[in-house]
Parts: C-alpha cells; sequence; structure tokens
C-alpha cells in the first residue's frame, strides 16, 4: 500500500542555507508517526516543510496522490493537510468557537458536522465554547489548536511539539487525544521533545540529526536500540 | 461656575469633539492592529473626506449629512487606492517606512486639497446656530446628531466585527497573523476591508468636525494628535477603547481652559499621550503594546 505521506530526501531551509539534507518520512493513512532527535536536528523543520513553510531544494513530497513540493500553504491546507504551531496556535482574543470558526474559514457551507465532530473529541471545549482561548490552560489551549487544524477534515495532521510545557498529566492527555483523532480517520505526524514517551506512544518513529534521516522504525524498536538510546535519550 | 455651566460649556463641547476624534481613532486603532503602524495621514484623509461633502453639498445643494455616504464612500476608495499604489509595496520593509511614507502621503492629500479648495476657511452652512435648551442643558442639533452618528457608525462596527465572517477574519488577523494564514484567511481581503472602514469613518470624522466647526486645509492635520492619543489611551486593537479615549480627551481639551491658556489645549492631547505610554501603555482596555 502506497502511504498518504511520503518524503524522499528532501533538502532545503528558511533562507539561502540548507538545514535539511536529505530527509525522507512516509506517513500511513492510519499512522501516528513521531520525529525525534536532538536539538536543532532540523524535527521541525522537517514537518515545515510538509506544509510549504520553507524553501526547498530538492527531493519530492508525495501526497495522496500529488507532489506537493514548494505549493503554497493555502494549497496544502485544502488539499487536506492541516498544522499546528507549537507556539501562537490559538487566537486568544477570540472564543474557543469562534477559533473553530476561523480553522474552517475555507469550508463553504455548513459547518454544522464539523463542530459536532471537534466537539465530540473534545467534550471540555463544548461546555466553555464561549470563553475566550487566552484564558485557557495549556492543555485545553492544545486541544483548541488542534480542535481549529481538524474543522478542515484534514487526512493528515501535522503537531509540532504539542506536549511542550505541559505536565506529565497533560502530555498523557495530549497522547490520548491523538489516538481519539487517528481513531477518526486522520493520520498524525508529529515533532516530540520528550522522547521516550513519544516513542513508546507512537506507532513508528524517525530519529532525526544534523538534518539527515538517522534511525527508523517502530517506537518499540528504537526504543531498544542501544546507539539511539544513548544518542537522544540520555542512556 | 455653577454645574450647569460646566457642564454647557465644557463636558457637552468636550463630548461633541471626543465623538469626532473617536471616529478617527477607531480607524487608526484598527490600522495599528491588523497592519502594525501607524497611519499619519488619517488627519489629512478626514481633511479629503470634509472637503468632499463641501463639494456635494454645494454642488447638489443638500444638507452636509445627506453628502455623508458620498464623502465616506469617495474616501474609503481613495484610502484603499493609496494602500494599493505605496504601502502595499513597502509591507516586507521595516514597518518605520510606511509610517514615514504616510507622512509623504498626509502632506500630498493637504497639498491636493489646497490646489483644488484653496487655504481659506469654508463652511458649510452659512449663518449661525442657537442652541436649544432641554432642563437648562444647551444643546445644538449639530452636536447631538454628531454624538448619535458616532455611537451608530462605531456600534455597527462593532456588530460586523463580533458577527460576520470577515469581521472575525480582521479580528483573527489581529490576534495572530501567522495563524490566520495559516488558516488560509486571504490578508489581502483582510488589509482592503481595513482600509474601506478606516477611510470611511475618516471621512466622518472630517464632515462631522466641519459641520461643528468650519473646513480648512489644516483641520485633519490638527486632529491627528489627539486622535492617536484616543486609540493609545482606549488600549490599541479596541474599537470600544477608541470611543472611550476620543471622549476622554475631547473633554479633557475642553476642560482644559479652565486651568490653562486656551492657546494649550491641544498640549493637552500630547499630555495624556505621554502619561499612558509611561504608565499603562496598554491603554485603559488593555490593547496590545507596540
Amino acid at each position: 500500500m502506497t502511504p498518504l505521506l511520503s518524503m524522499k530526501n528532501v533538502r532545503g531551509g528558511y533562507g539561502d542555507a540548507d538545514i535539511l539534507h536529505g530527509v525522507s518520512i512516509d506517513v500511513a493513512s492510519d499512522e501516528i508517526v513521531v520525529i525525534v532527535g536532538p536539538n536543532g536536528a532540523g524535527k521541525s523543520t522537517a514537518m515545515k516543510s510538509v506544509f510549504g513553510l520553507l524553501t526547498l531544494r530538492g527531493g519530492s513530497i508525495l501526497f495522496d496522490g500529488d507532489e506537493i513540493l514548494n505549493w503554497a500553504p493555502n494549497r496544502i491546507v485544502q488539499r487536506g493537510i492541516c498544522y499546528v504551531p507549537q507556539v501562537d496556535n490559538i487566537f486568544r482574543e477570540m472564543s474557543i468557537h469562534e477559533n473553530l470558526e476561523m480553522g474552517a474559514f475555507l469550508k463553504k457551507g455548513d459547518l454544522s458536522a464539523a463542530y459536532d465532530r471537534v466537539y465530540e473529541l473534545f467534550p471540555d471545549l463544548k461546555e466553555r465554547r464561549k470563553t475566550m482561548a487566552g484564558s485557557l490552560s495549556g492543555g485545553q489551549r492544545q486541544m483548541v489548536a488542534m480542535g481549529r487544524a481538524l474543522m478542515l477534515d484534514p487526512k493528515l495532521l501535522l503537531l509540532d511539539e504539542p506536549t511542550a510545557g505541559l505536565s506529565p498529566k497533560y502530555m498523557e492527555q495530549i497522547f490520548q487525544i491523538c489516538r481519539d483523532v487517528r481513531a477518526t480517520g486522520v493520520a498524525i505526524l508529529l515533532v516530540e521533545q520528550h522522547a521516550k514517551q513519544a516513542l513508546a506512544f507512537a506507532d513508528r518513529g524517525y530519529v532525526l540529526a544534523a538534518g539527515q534521516n538517522r534511525h527508523e522504525g517502530t517506537g518499540a524498536e528504537l526504543l531498544a536500540d542501544r546507539e539511539v538510546a544513548e544518542m537522544f535519550l540520555g542512556g | 461656575m455653577t454645574f450647569l455651566e460646566l457642564v454647557n460649556f465644557y463636558i457637552i463641547p468636550g463630548l461633541v469633539l471626543g465623538s469626532i476624534y473617536a471616529l478617527g481613532a477607531v480607524g487608526i486603532t484598527l490600522v495599528f492592529a491588523i497592519l502594525r503602524y501607524a497611519h499619519l495621514a488619517q488627519g489629512d484623509l478626514a481633511t479629503l473626506g470634509a472637503f468632499v461633502a463641501l463639494a456635494v453639498v454645494t454642488g447638489l445643494g443638500i444638507p452636509p449629512l445627506a453628502a455623508l455616504p458620498v464623502a465616506m464612500i469617495f474616501t474609503a476608495a481613495v484610502a484603499v487606492g493609496i494602500d494599493k499604489v505605496f504601502y502595499e509595496h513597502l509591507r516586507e520593509r521595516p514597518k518605520i517606512v510606511t509610517v514615514m511614507a504616510s507622512l509623504g502621503i498626509a502632506l500630498m492629500i493637504r497639498s491636493v486639497v489646497q490646489v483644488i479648495w484653496g487655504v481659506d476657511a469654508e463652511s458649510y452652512v452659512r449663518g449661525i446656530v442657537r442652541p436649544q435648551t432641554y432642563f437648562g442643558l444647551r444643546i445644538k442639533d449639530r452636536e447631538i446628531y454628531t454624538v448619535l452618528f458616532m455611537l451608530f457608525l462605531v456600534g455597527g462596527l462593532m456588530l460586523f466585527l463580533a458577527r460576520s465572517k470577515w469581521g472575525k477574519a480582521m479580528r483573527a488577523m489581529s490576534d495572530n497573523p501567522n495563524l490566520a494564514l495559516l488558516s488560509g484567511i486571504d490578508n489581502r481581503k483582510v488589509v482592503m476591508l481595513t482600509w474601506i472602514i478606516a477611510g470611511g469613518l475618516c471621512a466622518a470624522s472630517g464632515v462631522f468636525l466641519g459641520i461643528n466647526t468650519e473646513i480648512k486645509s489644516m483641520m485633519g492635520w490638527n486632529m491627528l494628535l489627539p486622535m492617536f492619543a484616543a486609540a493609545i489611551l482606549g488600549g490599541v486593537g479596541r474599537v470600544e477603547g477608541a470611543v472611550l479615549g476620543g471622549l476622554v480627551v475631547g473633554v479633557a481639551e475642553e476642560l482644559s481652559v479652565l486651568v490653562l491658556p486656551s492657546e494649550y489645549k491641544a498640549a493637552m492631547a500630547f499630555v495624556i499621550l505621554l502619561f499612558m505610554l509611561l504608565v499603562r501603555p496598554t491603554g485603559l482596555l488593555r490593547g496590545k503594546v507596540l
């Protein structure tokens, strides 16, 4: 079966200098795939390259049969990939409901099915739909951010360090939400600092270092790999 | 001095002047929030609006209030045009470049107004208007409808921002521009909408200043400082704040005559601006810090 997303040997960066020197990542249509690696390995950059936020100078990115290399982000959004940035990923001075509405900005017609789907995933948000998003706790904000991204019914959700700055309790909650989202038929590619926990939770993982693929495998395989453990996971 | 005298001679004129400032300040605050620069041609756009209304009033012989929509639409179109021809090309450059460019635009607009209409003071209607007295309050009709129209226009704008899809898109762009772009909101349309609103409100502010005082080529420029003071006092990005700020600055300017020589009236706005920037830069209603 061909994967939903297939990055092959992608090279590029934000300006003239390359940060990615050949990254290849596959995500199947029902998978949770995590990218881990040391600081400065190009994890977030690799993910942003999928979303058209970089200048790419080589390689290929196939998504659902289309070559999307260097497409503009709004075209990629409409094609079925949504992206949740690590920071500033909500509209603080807008209500939860308005945040979701903005997520569906490109969608024509009735939004009620999309609202229902998101509120079913995040019942907490439904109760507080009129609350300003800026007044929520870190975990709830992350839910709003993911809910906003899910409004367009994406096939693939990109999450940039969704657990950054959250307590372990919330980390588990976010991971559980990822599983719930996947259960609705959305593939997830995420970047994580908390490598151990993330590999334990994801289906497969990629270890990047210095802008290149270093290791790949199922979460369990990578956790068991001595080299990976020594290099990135602190023994 | 009795309380009624205080109200009649200072508070009421202050609220009227404040309503005029508020209209311009709302435009300033929106441009600040969405485009993130101080637009210095705001005052001269108001002048242009006032003179366009004058042309309609003298040309068609209709009252200034009937000419107001024409002036608003015309000035909105001019604002959109200025953005397309000048500011749009500077969008990727440091904001200070656009601020300076807007100063140049201000001088250009004023020069065009002076070439077409001259430098003498004009008025929409000749003759003296006597105020009516209601329960001891001396109010002119034009003062009532200045305040009412300001509330009507700003109320309509607030409803638009709260309820409509594009109004929400404007708020989203002001709140988090990157996320708004990631959500697929068309930045160019939001910018155009911002100029239509700012230009239209500018014209209204100029027309009402003309109705209550006189129409001259420096009228808008002289309002620029109080309008900025009002926008910052209310909190940048806050429409209701700009109205509150406008009213406070207007009343403060009128009251300052009690303690200062009247030539220093304009300095009041500057004092308020300076004080707010030092003490509470987010403004009364917690706006953005720029």
